[in-house]
């Protein structure tokens, strides 16, 4: 594409925006509106997903042994368990260091061994899976181990939590794909009506011998304008919003928000992509069809 | 040979059939009226020319190539060995006279420089100097097809395609775009014109085309009009 052109095109493009002022101003609203929408879909996603992976991280299973138990057989049942594939780590706990760790939740007041007598707690098995999803399967497993008589990953909320998180993702992926393609949509009919004012030069065009990329071209920078001028609007928003908001929840312990900013950088430059991308889609469904003299 | 045609027959999807097997041979520089009713053939015959339309059956070549083999990144090349000149003019009416010219050139990639000589050039050509800065609505019908004829010339075409050139004009408005078309055509340029106004044909002492029912019904050299 030569200099002269490019000027001619983007003159063009601004030409046409320009004329279509009123309905430029409203494509750029609807596709601020669809990625501001996106945009916090995909913040609300990637925080829920990083709020469930900690919750999904933590769980863990602990293996109790029988009291009976010798040393090398603690040894066996811990190489048996090793065995089973999915198993991350494994770490031995023994009863003494189990109420050490329960006195000092007690604190001082309470000497527990005292009011006890003997120490009741079994040796433990600190068990982490590579994959949190596996836990109810491996703990099957590990239940069947010789020496070990329960094993615990907190059943029944573990797999509430796997479903939850499961549903979140699927219904914020479905939102985010319908949001799309009304982005698409409209961006299309912007194409499809300054391509209808213009289908005598359109045709004239062809027939005196223009590519179908010259005159293409005019369209596909109006249409990115659009999308790209629509999603930097809603990314400013977005981080304008999403700023104050990491500046007044950064008090609440229980909460925490993604803070990396590289990340919401390029989270930003995605929508922004998108947004391009969108234009790009549109225009090119309603030119196509105009294109065939 | 600039053009031939062989047996070629273009039946539209409605079933009508508008040309049925027709044959000839148009030669560099040579000035060729189409004639014949409305319906007759004349406006595919004339769209297969630059490919708008392709034949049904048959073969077409101009400047020895096919177009019916022609692959569609090939059709502007094509298009820009012609100057197509419209009944309706098909001006661009937001642009002056001198910028319909310029658009024509711009459009198949033109130069600036190439742009800035050619434009006074053609519109002197077709007699429109002093109106350079007009817009179309400010001229007669006479006017206006000069500038598509001027825009048409503008590339420097091999050959003029004219349909119905002067259907919208007066006679006498007529015959002065019929000048300026022989004195095109006397400058090398071949010149392909449809037109029903058999008084303009009868003076002219060129070659005739009649079609009838999409079939050459004759074709003479010099201008016999059979009654």
């Amino acid at each position: 594409m030569s200099l002269s052109n490019a000027v001619y095109f983007v003159r063009e493009a601004y030409k046409s925006l320009s004329r279509n002022r009123l309905l430029s101003f409203a494509t750029i609203s609807t596709v601020t509106t669809c990625i501001l929408i996106l945009g916090m879909a995909v913040l609300l996603t990637m925080n829920a997903g990083r709020f469930m992976n900690r919750l999904e991280s933590d769980v863990q299973m602990i293996a109790f042994l029988d009291k009976s138990l010798s040393q090398g057989q603690i040894n066996s049942a811990r190489a048996d368990i090793e065995k089973i594939s999915g198993v991350k780590s494994i770490e031995f706990i023994s009863r003494d260091e189990s109420l050490a760790e329960l006195q000092k939740t007690y604190g001082s007041e309470y000497d527990l061994e005292a009011t006890l007598g003997t120490n009741p707690l079994p040796h433990t098995f600190k068990i982490e899976a590579h994959n949190p999803q596996e836990v109810p399967q491996i703990a099957e497993k590990v239940n069947q181990v010789v020496g070990v008589y329960k094993v615990n990953y907190g059943q029944g909320i573990v797999e509430r939590l796997f479903q939850v998180t499961r549903w979140v993702r699927i219904i914020s992926v479905a939102f985010i794909v319908v949001l799309g393609a009304g982005a698409v949509f409209l961006i299309a009919t912007t194409t499809r009506l300054s391509v209808f004012a213009r289908r005598k030069e359109i045709y004239l065009m062809k027939l005196i011998g223009a590519t179908d990329w010259f005159i293409r071209w005019p369209f596909f920078i109006e249409g990115i304008f659009l999308g790209v001028v629509g999603s930097l609007l809603a990314v400013l928003l977005l981080a304008l919003g999403y700023g104050a908001l990491l500046q007044n929840i950064s008090s609440m312990t229980l909460v925490t928000l993604i803070s990396d900013t590289v990340l919401l950088g390029k989270v930003y430059l995605s929508l922004l992509a998108v947004g391009a991308v969108l234009g790009v889609l549109g225009t090119s469904i309603s030119l196509n069809r105009f294109l065939d003299v | 040979m600039l053009v031939q045609f062989y047996n070629v027959s273009k039946i539209y999807p409605n079933g009508v059939k508008a040309l049925d097997d027709i044959s000839l041979k148009i030669d560099r520089g040579e000035f060729l009226f189409l004639m014949g009713q409305s319906g007759a053939g004349k406006s595919s015959l004339i769209k297969m020319l630059f490919r708008e339309e392709l034949p049904t059956r048959g073969q077409i070549f101009v400047a020895s190539r096919s177009i019916v083999r022609m692959k569609r990144s090939d059709i502007p090349k094509l298009r820009r060995n012609m100057g197509i000149v419209f009944q309706d003019f098909k001006l661009l009416e937001n642009k002056t006279v001198a910028e319909n010219i310029a658009f024509a050139m711009k459009v198949v990639g033109s130069s600036s420089r190439d742009i800035r000589q050619r434009v006074p050039e053609v519109i002197k050509m077709v007699g429109l100097s002093g109106k350079e800065n007009s817009l179309p609505t400010q001229l007669s019908g006479g006017e206006q097809q000069r500038v598509g004829i001027a825009r048409a010339l503008a590339n420097r075409p091999l050959m003029l395609i004219a349909d119905e050139p002067t259907g919208n004009l007066d006679m006498e408005t007529s015959l002065g775009i019929m000048e300026l078309l022989y004195d095109i055509n006397r400058k090398g340029t071949t010149v392909i014109m449809a037109t029903h106004a058999r008084e303009l044909v009868k003076q002219a002492h060129r070659r005739i085309i009649i079609l009838e029912n999409g079939r050459i019904a004759s074709d003479t050299s010099h201008g016999e009009l059979p009654s």
